[in-house]
């Protein structure tokens, strides 16, 4: 890459709108990460995830001009991009949560737990986390993005509602619902293998 | 601070930059005096702990490569589109103003053609395509053309042998520069002392392309 890594976002999309491909390039580096990953968090589908994620840019690419500086970040912008197509995959496939996602080369859904001891610990946590994905996607949709935003994204309260286009009061409240909801399911999921286990 | 209120906004208190000293002291204050709300905080915090290790294993979570690559194809077409488009309308209006310099140019010589100036050319034709009638209308019209019509000028023509003056209707004038000994071919008489000379003759030259009738040039 010829451009300096600490080019501002605004310069390169500036400098990718006049034809640039090494800026689009770079600025597409910068953020599809976090797009990403918000948008498999959000719909738990690494297909919906890609694609929303090429929605973003391509829509960046497109209508680069719909960006306006004095709102806010390039990131942010593109979140809002993000959070709107997300919701969209959300509305068409309400009901839709998989919780177990093969990846292109069938290793499932790509969670990866660095530090676990061994072999039966890994399988415990892997199983953990897996619940918690799907209690995570189990939530109602705007409920589900207070707790990704704040919980998983480790946003603030007042990113997290200007993410959102809400008041930091409606985020706190959202919080509140979700985290309750989610507290639940996962007593829940931590009572069946302890009722399973009695039982046996 | 009652439970509700630790419940909407006690348990995240420490990370809630919107509340007050004084309101996250309240919720300290709530949650080592009520069991249920500490509780529900160890709940919370155990949860919290289980979300992180969602979040820690989906860190490093980023698209495929192939979204880069279907991103950069789209980028490249994009733009070379626009490109090629802008090309083609730059090609395009060059060509017309290229069209028009070519018309004005031709026209500029036919108007240049119509006042001939250069006689040093061997044969050098001062007009072409005028009948001599229309010549003779154009005059009437105005036109300060030296193209003079047949039958204005015919008066200084000497009609070649066997032609008639009705056959010079739709003549047109060449101006020639030939040898008098030429005038010979034509049927005018030459003199051999100056028949090598080299003279400027007019000649009404018909449809047919043969010569009707000539001028001589004034004689000095």
């Amino acid at each position: 890459m010829r451009i300096a890594e600490p080019e501002r976002d605004d310069v390169l999309l500036r400098r990718a709108a006049r034809g640039d491909e090494e800026s689009f390039t770079l600025l597409y580096r910068r953020h599809q990460a976090a797009m990403y990953r918000f948008a498999l968090r959000m719909t738990g589908n690494n297909w919906a995830a890609e694609e929303i994620v090429q929605d973003v840019f391509m829509t960046l690419m497109r209508q680069p001009k719909k960006y306006d500086a004095a709102r806010g970040t390039i990131g942010a912008f593109l979140y809002g991009i993000a959070r709107n197509r997300v919701l969209k995959h959300l509305e068409r496939l309400p009901r839709e949560v998989a919780l177990e996602e093969k990846n292109e080369d069938g290793t499932g859904s790509g969670i990866v737990l660095m530090d676990s001891a061994t072999p039966a610990t890994w399988a415990e946590k892997r199983e953990r986390v897996e619940q918690i994905r799907a209690a995570v996607l189990e939530l109602p949709a705007e409920f589900r993005e207070a707790v990704v935003l704040c919980e998983l994204e480790e946003m603030s309260y007042e990113e997290a509602a200007a993410m959102a286009g809400c008041p930091i009061g409606t985020i706190r409240s959202r919080l509140h619902r979700g985290r309750a909801l989610l507290l639940a399911k996962l007593e829940m999921l931590r009572d069946v293998p302890r009722r399973a286990s009695a039982v046996r | 601070m009652k439970c509700e209120e630790f419940e909407a906004i006690g348990l995240d208190a420490e990370r809630d930059a919107s509340l007050s000293e004084a309101e996250r002291a309240a919720a300290r204050e709530h949650v080592n005096s009520c069991s249920r709300c500490a509780a529900l905080q160890d709940s919370w915090l155990a949860a919290r702990m289980e979300l992180r290790s969602l979040a820690d294993a989906t860190s490093q979570h980023q698209a495929p490569a192939r979204v880069e690559m279907r991103l950069r194809q789209e980028f490249w077409t994009q733009h070379h589109t626009v490109k090629t488009r802008r090309a083609a309308v730059i090609a395009g209006w060059a060509l017309a103003a290229a069209a028009v310099a070519v018309g004005a140019v031709s026209w500029s010589n036919w108007r240049a053609g119509l006042h001939p100036g250069d006689t040093s050319n061997p044969v050098n034709l001062t007009a072409s395509g005028g009948g001599a009638k229309q010549s003779a209308q154009d005059q009437n019209l105005g036109a300060n053309s030296e193209t003079l019509l047949a039958d204005n000028e015919l008066g200084d023509f000497t009609l070649l042998p066997g032609v008639l003056a009705s056959d010079t209707d739709d003549a047109a004038i060449m101006s020639v520069r030939m040898q008098r000994s030429a005038l010979g071919a034509l049927g005018l008489p030459v003199s051999e002392e100056n028949a090598g000379d080299w003279i400027q003759v007019d000649l009404l030259v018909g449809n047919d392309g043969l010569p009707q009738a000539v001028r001589l040039p004034q004689e000095n």
